[in-house]
């Protein structure tokens, strides 16, 4: 398991410890840990069936773990604690017959707010997203879409400290969804600390300060995500310059004689383009120098992967399925 | 306000604002007394309506024993049948009588136009064969025989009495027994299965609406159910409440558009006894019974009890077989061992009525699955105040325990989507560490 330890300026305000969670057929975690920086974004991959929801539903205590604790700040987490957080489910939906105004007062006493704080926070918000007048309408006159951004207000509205979005931009058209990234951001500069669950890689790469990869009910990659990327990376060094055919299979000759090559191309730039694998004693520098003698460099960039190409590499590619745990923890491991 | 406090206060407010639950408020009772008093006002207005017959009587013994009443009127003729239609113009029948009537009873025919009725039909003829029997009688030539049959009538009406424990007597009447024990009995399993479907069928649109996730957020699963429950019991006691009060004033405003001769006729029970006119025994002693206000206590006391408790431990049962499903069509195998004992009390409320103080009333008025229903078909007989209170006692215990097992297959059966579970499944989810 790669735990990349975490540098942390303040305390984390979540601490998982070796939950392990059990259903009659299967085991949904086993021995989970992880740790949530007050005040990020953390993302919580996984495949399908990889126990994510189960871990959510562990921190929201909708269900207890067989083993393990959970910790919210400085104490154990405790009943009325569920009051300091605020869930969105992946599978989400209202009461279509209740009225929008009376549902969102409803699910916001049910957080303990009082009716007079809950109409007020909640005018505010519709206002702000111009929907004030969905106020007596009844939810089964909503789109999709419109449900949805009620369901926001109503995970955000007691302020919680702890936010769990589960797949939030499924159901949103691209606007919309944006509008929510925006508020998510937002959200995180209030000071809130966000669990980002979803198997949208780009929307982690730009959203998401830190992440944990659930797979098969173990955490198998734990960090942050610029120091988890580059610490996937393979040495790769991509060499764009100017010239033609002849000096850029110089150039390759030349390279896989000291290095490895490992493509070579035209970029839509016009430029030529060469990949280079650095074995682990090579400075980067001894590989700029020689290049840089020999051609007119444009561009050098470290190939750092996506986090789409460390989930795939990390899970065990398109057939997950197929691929045992067992296999991926001692592999993972030799990274480090 | 706590949180089972906004369950409870969401689901009441809710259903009673429904169309649907204003209008089967309203429209029940209306229906219930549509169903008593029609047939009663339609039988007085039937009244009113005189039929004449036009009689050829060739035997010439029956026409003169004939009298109009305020049903029938005859008008003696001598048209022969084959000339009959003619005759219809006077009336509404003709009758023929043929000559050898004394000796060929037989030979006696009705012609209309219309269909006869059965009521009608026998009228005539039972009005014949009492003037067949007099001139038959007479043949035998016994001296003063009218005064002789007057004085061997008896009427025969037995007043009954139950003595209780302390020896007191209380009229009992079996007639208004059996009609209430039937009447509630019957009000019971209704209810229970009404309101106990109800809330089943909230758990599901809940479930299917996914906006469980939403709220096991902020509520224990148990507390949800448990809200559920006790706001679809307010709903039903309020229901059951505002049909009781609308049916009672309703009646009292209907029953003097009948007319004083019919307030007597309607017992409660929809039982219809003998006039009051004449003040029988029996009459008296219902009237008393029914006046009675401990009886009446008791009685509506039970009733609600027993009514709360049933579906209280019922709609545990509902609500752990709707967690368990998707959608309302798998709940049909699941239903079953629900509906069993509830059904079985159903069949076994005609014997209860009429051996209540059976070991077998009693041991059904002990189990908590079938006491809603029998014990209230034994109340109306009366029953010792200890088997009132143990079999409460049950009941409520039960529901206790039943509210616990279903919590344990709730909590499991809301997150569980997919394929129907079999009882071996809700029996593994109830040993689930929670």
């Amino acid at each position: 398991m790669v735990n990349i330890p975490i540098n942390l300026s303040g305390m984390e305000l979540l601490r998982v410890e070796h939950v392990t969670k059990r259903y009659a057929s299967h085991t949904a975690l086993d021995d989970v840990s992880l740790q949530i920086p007050q005040g990020s974004v953390y993302g919580l991959l996984g495949p399908n069936g990889a126990g994510k929801t189960t871990l959510i539903r562990i921190i929201n205590r909708i269900t207890a773990p067989d083993q393990g604790r959970v910790w919210l700040g400085d104490r154990e987490l405790a009943p009325e604690d569920v009051n300091r957080i605020g869930y969105l489910p992946e599978e989400r939906g209202l009461y279509k017959k209740m009225r929008v105004g009376e549902q969102a007062l409803f699910f916001a006493r049910l957080k303990g707010m009082t009716r007079a704080e809950a109409t007020r926070r909640l005018k505010a918000w519709f206002a702000k997203f111009g929907i004030e007048g969905w106020w007596n309408r009844k939810v089964e006159e909503l789109s999709k879409g419109m449900a949805q951004k009620v369901q926001f207000i109503i995970t955000v509205l007691h302020e919680p400290e702890l936010l769990i979005f589960d797949e939030p931009f499924s159901g949103f058209d691209p606007i919309n969804a944006n509008l929510l990234k925006e508020e998510i951001l937002e959200l995180k500069r209030r000071g809130a600390t966000i669990i980002f669950s979803t198997h949208n890689m780009s929307s982690v790469e730009e959203i998401c300060d830190h992440i944990t990869l659930i797979n098969r009910s173990h955490n198998v990659l734990s960090g942050p995500v610029d120091e988890i990327r580059r610490s996937y990376g393979e040495r790769l060094y991509r060499i764009d310059f100017v010239g033609d055919d002849r000096t850029a299979a110089a150039l390759a000759e030349g390279l896989s004689e000291r290095w490895r090559l490992v493509r070579s191309g035209e970029q839509e730039s016009g430029y030529r383009s060469l990949t280079v694998q650095l074995p682990a004693d090579t400075a980067v520098r001894d590989l700029l120098a020689w290049v840089s003698e020999r051609v007119d460099v444009r561009n050098f960039v470290e190939q750092i992967p996506s986090m789409n190409d460390i989930f795939i590499r990390v899970v065990g590619g398109p057939d997950v399925a197929d691929v045992r745990t067992e296999s991926i923890t001692p592999s993972v491991s030799q990274e480090r | 306000m706590n949180r089972i406090g906004l369950i409870i206060a969401r689901e009441f407010n809710q259903r009673v604002r429904k169309k649907s639950f204003i209008l089967t408020t309203l429209l029940v009772p209306l229906l219930m007394l549509g169903v008593v008093f029609a047939p009663l006002w339609l039988s007085r207005m039937q009244q009113e309506e005189q039929k004449k017959i036009v009689v050829c009587d060739r035997s010439g013994k029956i026409v003169p024993a004939l009298a109009d009443d305020a049903r029938v009127a005859f008008r003696a003729v001598s048209y022969l049948p084959e000339v009959w239609r003619d005759s219809l113009r006077e009336g509404y029948a003709y009758l023929w009588i043929g000559p050898d009537i004394l000796s060929d009873p037989s030979d006696l025919r009705l012609y209309a136009e219309e269909p006869v009725t059965l009521d009608l039909e026998q009228t005539l003829g039972d009005r014949i064969r009492r003037v067949l029997e007099t001139e038959k009688l007479k043949a035998y030539q016994i001296d003063n025989l009218p005064q002789i049959l007057q004085e061997i009538q008896t009427d025969v009406s037995m007043q009954v009495f139950r003595l209780d424990e302390s020896g007191n007597q209380t009229a009992s009447s079996g007639a208004l027994s059996m009609g209430t024990s039937y009447l509630f009995g019957l009000l019971i399993y209704m209810f229970v299965f009404m309101y106990g479907a109800m809330v089943m069928q909230g758990v599901i649109e809940e479930k299917s609406s996914k906006v469980l996730e939403i709220i096991v957020s902020s509520v224990r699963p148990f507390e949800l159910m448990l809200g559920k429950i006790l706001g679809i019991a307010a709903v039903a006691l309020t229901q059951v409440l505002m049909w009781i009060v609308l049916i009672v004033v309703l009646s009292l405003l209907l029953l003097p558009l009948l007319g004083g001769g019919a307030v007597a006729q309607v017992a409660p029970g929809g039982v219809l006894s003998s006039g009051m006119a004449d003040l029988d025994p029996q009459a008296i002693a219902l009237l008393s019974r029914v006046t009675d206000p401990w009886f009446l206590f008791e009685l509506f006391g039970s009733f609600l009890l027993y009514f709360i408790g049933g579906y209280l431990l019922y709609a545990a049962l509902f609500a752990a077989i709707g967690s368990a499903v998707d959608n309302a069509q798998d709940t049909q195998q699941l239903q079953v061992p629900i509906m069993v004992p509830m059904i079985f009390a159903l069949v076994a409320l005609t014997f209860v009525m009429r051996e209540p103080s059976s070991s077998l009333s009693v041991w059904l008025s002990m189990i908590p699955f079938t006491s809603p229903i029998i014990m209230m078909a034994r109340i109306p007989y009366g029953v010792p105040g200890w088997e009132l209170a143990l079999s409460l006692i049950l009941l409520y215990a039960s529901f206790l325990g039943a509210v616990y097992v279903a919590g344990k297959i709730y909590r499991v059966g809301i997150f569980m989507y997919g394929k129907r579970p079999s009882f071996k499944e809700l029996y593994k989810w109830m040993t689930y560490k929670s």
